[in-house]
């Protein structure tokens, strides 16, 4: 296709657009290496002692240990339940597929205040509020969905005709499924387990209705010690929840190319 | 070569009524949303009707007590209109902020457009908390702004934050990747041989934008506003730590009710209220998508 | 040679449960598809002897495929049965069929190797590894891929996928192969090759085949029998020979070959077309389809007399086009135009535009079918 010459005042408000909205990660970095005990910038003189009092600072280590483990369990338990829902209902279509998938789906409409909310009043009810299994169910509420969507599209774009090939060379609906199917749809799940990772790590609001002082993951962590103080502590952990971010989201597209030249 | 030799290491499967499978395979994912959203959302529905005593606790009886208070209290109508304004400001300033970028994303091409898509989706993956933090960075008192401005002589800090005018900024920079991504959608179907077409017609550029580019874009903005500002409705986290507890919209109110004041069913009721400004605009929006055809 | 199209060769198959016993290695009896606003298979009856080649040959949407997967177990049939050496498969589920399938897309396993793809069918039957090793090399070595086991299908040409999907049906060896349009992804020149190449195979082993195809040309030249299709039932089942020569319906004398056809009223054992009494073989009469193959037209430029039996006109060339072994001409003869066919005996025959010339043919070649009411 021929490049089109864009105009000067395009480029110019474009550019205004960008850097507004990558202003404030870009800020974080420096302000990271900060020397100051208060939050100022440019910072009077650059250290470590910020990353250095991450590693000090027990309770936001044991937030992000906590986090860990709580978006690595969602996402296995999402991909055990989103598989088996989404092959119930692209390939064996029952009546109302459609209406199946759009009610399951709906958490994602609704605003996370409302769904946080409404997940504290009955979790408070059956006293498993500020509990590790209480934070599981919500979280597990709001990626589901994620998972369901990327899974079904992901099984709703393999072609059939490979799947009836296996059974008709003599390998049983289990067998299809275990050796055909599965390998074929390896892309999709890991592209669901990526987002529902993610989307668990960073979840503030349910996590922020779901918390108590033993079960407190890295964003509500940090939201309550934004809100408590004003030092570059969270600027530092930023830059290493960027890192992590940015590992997680190569090591996804690694595996994710691995698995789609595997495919082919 | 006949086929009777190989017919009897043919495996014989357990036999599963299709049925039964459908429902055993279903049924995880059922109970999640059952107990983890249909039970709440219809609990929280009714708590908003259910009296309480002074002291927070509930009495079990059927109450319009708070209903009441939301209609008559003005208090709760500023609220409300604060919220729908604030979040319409936002709308609009997220939309003239990002109609450029998704225009010129929409017109560059190759390695270069990945790689600017990239910058606009990966914000996404950061906790709101981590960018509302960097925008207190640079807007506080000792902030990227002020000290640059005291620096060039001024005196005083400018209030940047702990007030409305921070809630907007931050929140407009935090919904700019949901707009830009709704924007482009919308101009996939625009041609760059039509604005060709009518530039060899002689419109200048301004009107070729102006009368081919804006009309042809409208979908994606009508979108694009929409998410926005639903998305700015119910908001808390950039409110809360950008309004420092000064400034009250329904979220944030929702959220107090519910932590502080422990006052569920007014909570339930502001809730509720969340998703009928949800409701009006997705009406709104349903109604602009047909008078644009 | 009078048939209405609805007497073709199904006569309407009880539909019961009544067994009739099968005649063939393969036998559909009554075979039906109803969708809930259509009919897709139409009470198909149909006997193939072990080791022949069948092919099923129709427009899309004529049922065949459908058919092809009912034989196959991928489409559960709403009527008849599939009984293959006696015994009955209608209930049978596909992965205890034991059939063949070599699918239009090839469908083979992408994340497997060409060996892998092929040992697949093998390991589902629990067969020793060595076994399995044999096998699988033997049916490499069958459709010449050697060198190629460990590639992947995406690093192989279509020809290549191909082969990989003959031989993964092969390998276990089915007893029906069924082909579904395995040519029509591939290249003209590709296409000739593996037709021959699937026919030397078929024939070697001795496998029966059931081939589904929209072109005749593939019909004809690869198969012993063939079953013409139409709207879901069979209009006609015989040799390429017998549909070429004696077409019993207008749709398989139109579908199978080039015809002129024209609509006229036969008269006994003329028709009348327009103005022109054309000479047939058979006694009918009433409103009719008649139909004339291009090529059994002998054009020239002399004016022979008509003799007995023999259909004479004289007519103008309006159009000459040169298609290698062919010369193709348009022919209007009072107000009819025919399309009439000469082999190229070496260069400088052709006749050109606004020649007169006379068209013959014996009466035999006037196929004619009685319209029906």
């Amino acid at each position: 296709m021929e490049e089109k010459p864009v105009s000067p005042v395009l480029k110019v408000l474009a550019a205004f657009g960008f850097l507004f909205l990558l202003a404030p990660v870009l800020i974080v970095v420096p302000l990271s290496f900060s020397n100051d005990v208060f939050m100022s910038f440019p910072p009077s003189g650059y250290s470590l002692r910020w990353y250095i009092a991450i590693g000090a600072n027990a309770k936001l280590l044991d937030a992000f240990l906590f986090s860990v483990k709580l978006a690595s369990l969602v996402t296995v338990v999402n991909i055990l339940i989103a598989v088996p829902a989404s092959y119930a209902l692209i390939r064996k279509a029952p009546f109302g597929a459609d209406a199946i998938m759009s009610l399951l789906t709906a958490p994602l409409l609704l605003p996370t205040i409302v769904l946080g909310l409404a997940l504290l009043i009955v979790m408070a009810r059956a006293g498993y509020l500020a509990t590790p299994q209480g934070i599981f169910l919500a979280h597990l509420v709001v990626t589901l969905p994620y998972a369901l969507r990327v899974i079904a599209t992901a099984l709703s774009t393999l072609p059939i005709a490979v799947e009836e090939a296996a059974a008709t060379l003599g390998a049983s609906p289990l067998s299809v499924f275990f050796r055909i199917t599965l390998p074929m749809l390896m892309p999709g799940i890991v592209a669901a387990a990526a987002l529902s990772f993610l989307v668990s790590f960073d979840e503030v609001v349910l996590s922020l209705f779901m918390n108590g002082p033993k079960v407190t993951t890295l964003p509500v962590e940090l939201y309550h010690h934004v809100e408590s103080r004003a030092d570059p502590l969270v600027a530092a952990a930023s830059v290493l929840l960027v890192v992590f971010t940015l590992a997680v989201v190569i090591i996804v597209d690694r595996s994710l190319g691995l698995a789609k030249t595997f495919v082919k | 070569m006949t086929a009777s030799a190989t017919h009897a290491a043919l495996p014989e499967a357990p036999k599963l009524d299709g049925r039964a499978l459908i429902v055993m395979l279903l049924l995880p994912i059922t109970a999640v949303n059952l107990i983890g959203f249909i039970l709440p959302v219809v609990n929280l529905a009714m708590i908003s009707f259910m009296e309480v005593r002074s002291t927070g606790a509930m009495t079990g009886n059927w109450s319009f007590a708070k209903w009441q208070l939301v209609v008559t209290d003005p208090f709760y109508w500023e609220l409300l209109w604060n919220s729908v304004r604030t979040s319409l400001t936002i709308t609009l300033l997220t939309l003239l902020v990002s109609y450029p970028v998704a225009l010129y994303l929409h017109r560059s091409s190759g390695m270069w457009r990945s790689i600017l898509l990239v910058m606009v989706i990966s914000p996404l993956l950061l906790s709101a908390v981590v960018r509302t933090y960097g925008w207190i960075a640079i807007l506080s008192d000792r902030g990227l702004i002020n000290n640059g401005l005291m620096a060039l002589g001024f005196d005083g800090p400018l209030r940047l934050m702990f007030n409305l005018t921070g809630v907007v900024i931050g929140l407009t920079e935090i919904l700019m990747p949901y707009m830009i991504l709704a924007l482009l959608a919308g101009f996939g179907k625009l041609d760059s041989r039509v604005e060709e077409a009518a530039a060899t017609l002689g419109a200048s550029p301004f009107r070729v934008f102006w009368r081919v580019v804006l009309p042809l874009s409208l979908p994606g903005i009508a979108l694009g506003s929409l998410l926005t500002f639903v998305l700015a409705v119910s908001s808390f986290i950039t409110p809360k730590l950008l309004g420092g507890g000064r400034v009250f919209l329904l979220a944030t109110e929702v959220y107090d009710q519910a932590i502080v004041t422990l006052d569920w069913p007014l909570a339930a009721t502001l809730s509720i209220i969340v998703l009928v400004v949800f409701g009006v605009a997705l009406t709104i929006y349903s109604r602009v998508l047909k008078s644009l055809g | 040679m009078i048939h209405h199209a609805s007497t073709a060769t199904n006569i309407a198959a009880p539909l019961g449960n009544e067994a009739k016993p099968g005649h063939g290695f393969l036998s559909l009896q009554g075979l039906s598809k109803r969708y809930s606003e259509f009919v897709a298979v139409d009470a198909v009856d149909l006997d193939v002897n072990q080791g022949e080649f069948v092919s099923l040959l129709g427009p899309s949407g004529c049922g065949k495929t459908t058919t092809l997967r009912m034989i196959a177990g991928l489409v559960q049939a709403s009527g008849g049965r599939i009984v293959v050496a006696g015994r009955d498969l209608t209930a049978i589920p596909p992965f205890r069929r034991d059939m063949g399938l070599v699918f239009q897309s090839y469908a083979l396993f992408p994340h497997m190797s060409v060996a892998g793809n092929i040992a697949f069918g093998l390991e589902m039957r629990g067969l020793s590894r060595s076994e399995i090793s044999n096998r699988v090399t033997e049916a490499i070595a069958l459709v010449r891929l050697e060198g190629r086991e460990n590639r992947r299908p995406s690093e192989l040409s279509g020809g290549q996928q191909q082969r990989v999907a003959l031989a993964r049906a092969l390998v276990i060896r089915p007893s029906i192969l069924l082909l579904d349009e395995p040519l029509s992804n591939l290249d003209a020149k590709l296409r000739d090759e593996m037709r021959t190449e699937i026919r030397d195979i078929q024939r070697r082993l001795g496998t029966t085949a059931i081939f589904v195809t929209h072109d005749q040309d593939e019909a004809l030249t690869m198969s012993d029998r063939v079953v013409v299709m139409n709207h879901g039932r069979i209009e006609q089942t015989g040799t390429p020979e017998d549909l070429y020569e004696r077409p019993r319906t207008p749709f398989v004398a139109s579908f199978v070959g080039r015809t002129n056809r024209f609509s006229g009223t036969a008269l006994g054992r003329s028709v009348k077309l327009g103005d022109t009494l054309v000479h047939s073989a058979t006694e009918a009469n009433g409103p009719a389809d008649v139909m004339i193959r291009p090529h059994r037209i002998t054009i020239s430029t002399g004016s022979a007399a008509a003799s007995g039996g023999q259909n004479t006109l004289s007519g103008i060339v309006r159009r000459m086009t040169y298609a290698g072994n062919l010369l193709q001409y348009d022919v209007l003869a009072g107000d009819l135009t025919f399309q009439v066919e000469e082999a190229t005996l070496g260069s400088g025959r052709a006749l050109a535009p606004g020649t007169t010339v006379t068209l013959s043919w014996s009466a035999q070649d006037t196929l004619v079918f009685e319209a029906k009411p």
